[in-house]
């Protein structure tokens, strides 16, 4: 009952005209951003970001969850058309959705990912309903210990999951705390790290990484292919897109398989969108009966990672939204929106005062709808953006950037900034530096420090108190085994493919 | 140099210059004199451990070996791009308040879309910088309400 009564409230809210309208702009966004390859929801909503301080949180919320979902819709399109994923959360849908486009069935195709992605993110939603209250209510109970032990183990997890080298995550999550350790300590009233320059005093703030990291920095990767930059064939006549009978009845069974386990890789902190999708394609892969087919159209290989995609989007949200840790480099994104709005993410956004965090369930709801009609019937309109070379739009993120970014702090010195977190960004991408722990690190450094200070003045000083209640060891524990398991896993795969003979004991 | 080895030693130069500046920072006069340094101390030693570990795994397999391993490619012709961007980027930020906006996002972007576009293409560089400045104009000062130079 407590559910349906906060939701009801929620679309209350979510059904205002101009969250509606927001709700509407923020899906198209997401969708084109979603289909340019190079761009994805990361550098969407980063564009976004100093737009929210013109908005109510609400509203910023609903905007940036709705960019996230609909690059989710949108990154499928140049897949199946182009076989080009727009992000890494479409690389699966390349395997057999541009086999199906190839096969004259380009249509289908479309389709059958634009209803794959909303029953995901209906599934993701309802999930969302039922698993948000109960986790607000038991962050509630967290103190300052189990706050910071909490970050450790979503910023370890993050940085274990990172698909490079395991040292290189953490080199990177270090540097993105070292980033938020600049500027004036506020407790103590120390200058840390401005080396005498009074524009630092006020901090490295962290949309400048996250536009220096996933704008300006992914245009510099980008400006690398310009001359490798060709026009791709591509369909741009489409009859009437929508699904037939048979292939949603081989859909279906995909997409309602699949949708949990996105669901459940979205909350896992550092695992995103596109580990859920490939781990779904590998899943109905190895249960069909007919696993030939998959790579030359089936179906199910097109449903199955769109599906787990979206709902991954809407998982990984959840942790953001009701412990206030972020799970990936987007929702990181997101939680900087929040912050900017002024608003502290975690539970207090469902309760006491639950307007906020219902408003964007509620919206999580007709924004599936939304992406499907911009998906469905659309589609054939929108996909016209993909005849334009993606080298187009590099000059007006960049411009963006740097308009939106003067605009949250009007400082000159955060574009001088800005250019030299792009440079940073570069670099780390060149020497394959996974970027996400660093803008997670950099958004969430200030909360980590200043929850471990508070936990060592309780304490007296001893680190004891991360081990003294189950909870807070619990998560330690959880962040060891994070950090342990890709030396397990790779252990383990060596393990594996090295001969019988050669194997101890055997 | 193996990439990862490379990547060790910046690691470790940057936590050993980061943690020669923690010891530089003043102490809290009120409270607990030490609490402004000791999360970033922890860090700094944290960064010299970690970049160390990656020298020395990377060592293993020869630090100059690079038998089977990815180097970044660096080609002259993107680097030029880049290092033409990212100078007209500074030069834009330097302009900003000093010309203003218009004047600065106009000269910005048409600098951009020259070095992307060609000098072929100058009417619709040209007509796409006008349009995004005014289109941004129209945005960030009329619709948003915040004042830019």
């Amino acid at each position: 009952m407590e559910f349906g009564s906060l939701l009801l409230k929620g679309f209350s809210v979510a059904l205002t005209p101009v969250n509606l309208a927001w709700l509407l702009g923020g899906s198209i966004l997401g969708t084109l951003f979603g289909m340019i390859p190079g761009f994805g929801p990361s550098t969407g909503i980063a564009l976004l970001l100093p737009l929210c301080l013109g908005l109510r949180p609400e509203t910023a919320l609903i905007a940036m969850a709705a960019i996230y979902y609909g690059a989710m819709f949108g990154g499928s399109r140049s897949s199946i058309l182009m076989n080009v994923p727009g992000d890494s959360a479409a690389v699966a849908s390349c395997f057999d959705g541009y086999p199906m486009a190839r096969n004259g069935q380009a249509e289908a195709a479309l389709a059958v990912s634009a209803v794959a992605s909303l029953m995901g993110g209906l599934f993701a939603s309802v999930a969302f309903t039922l698993l948000a209250l109960p986790a607000a209510r038991i962050a509630l109970r967290f103190g300052p210990p189990e706050t910071f032990c909490l970050m450790v183990f979503s910023l370890a997890a993050t940085a274990a999951v990172s698909r490079e080298n395991l040292l290189k995550g953490l080199i990177s999550l270090v540097l993105g705390l070292m980033i938020s350790t600049v500027g004036l300590d506020s407790p103590s009233g120390v200058s840390r790290f401005t080396f005498g320059l009074e524009q630092l005093q006020t901090g490295f703030s962290f949309v400048v990484v996250i536009l220096g990291i996933y704008g300006f920095s992914e245009v510099l990767i980008n400006l690398e292919t310009l001359a490798l930059e060709t026009a791709r064939p591509l369909q741009l006549e489409f009859r009437w897109i929508q699904i037939s009978m048979a292939h949603w009845r081989r859909s279906i069974g995909p997409i309602l398989r699949q949708s949990p386990v996105g669901f459940l890789i979205g909350i896992l902190p550092g695992a995103g969108a596109g580990i859920a999708a490939l781990r779904a394609y590998r899943n109905e892969k190895k249960r069909s009966p007919h696993p030939e087919e998959f790579g030359k159209g089936a179906v199910e290989g097109l449903a199955a990672p769109e599906a787990a995609n979206n709902a991954c989007s809407i998982g990984a949200m959840l942790p953001m939204m009701t412990l206030g840790v972020p799970g990936s480099g987007t929702a990181a994104v997101m939680l900087g929106g929040l912050l900017l709005c002024g608003l502290q993410p975690g539970p207090l956004l469902f309760e006491p005062q639950p307007g906020i965090g219902w408003a964007v369930i509620a919206s999580l709801f007709l924004g599936n709808f939304a992406c499907a009609v911009i998906n469905l019937p659309l589609a054939g309109f929108l996909v016209r953006i993909l005849s334009i070379p993606p080298k187009a739009f590099y000059p007006f993120v960049v411009a963006v950037s740097f308009l939106g970014l003067y605009t949250v702090n009007f400082s000159v010195t955060d574009l001088y900034l800005l250019v030299g977190m792009g440079i940073c960004g570069y670099l780390m991408k060149k020497f394959r530096i996974p970027t996400g722990p660093l803008v997670l690190a950099s958004v969430v450094g200030s909360s980590v420090e200043s929850s471990f200070r508070q936990s060592l003045e309780l304490s007296g000083g001893s680190p004891s108190i991360f081990f003294r209640s189950s909870i807070s060891s619990g998560l330690l524990l959880a962040a060891a085994l994070a950090l342990a398991w890709p030396l397990v896993a790779g252990w383990w795969s060596r393990w594996k493919v090295s001969k019988p003979a050669e194997r101890p004991g055997e | 140099m193996r990439p990862n080895a490379l990547v060790g030693f910046a690691a470790a130069i940057l936590g050993g210059l980061y943690t020669i500046q923690v010891h530089r920072l003043p102490k809290a006069i009120a409270g607990d004199a030490s609490s402004p340094v000791s999360f970033p101390l922890a860090l700094g030693l944290l960064m010299t451990v970690l970049g160390i570990l990656l020298v020395l795994q990377e060592a293993r397999h020869g630090l100059t070996n690079l038998e089977g391993v990815k180097r970044p490619a660096f080609t002259a012709p993107s680097l030029r791009t880049i290092f033409r961007t990212v100078a007209a980027s500074l030069l834009y930020a330097f302009l900003f308040e000093r010309l203003g906006f218009f004047v600065s996002t106009l000269g910005f972007l048409g600098t951009l879309l020259y070095l992307i576009n060609g000098r072929r293409a100058w009417k619709l560089n040209a007509a796409l910088a006008l349009g995004f400045t005014l289109g941004a104009w129209a945005l960030f000062v009329q619709l948003f309400e915040l004042p830019l130079p």
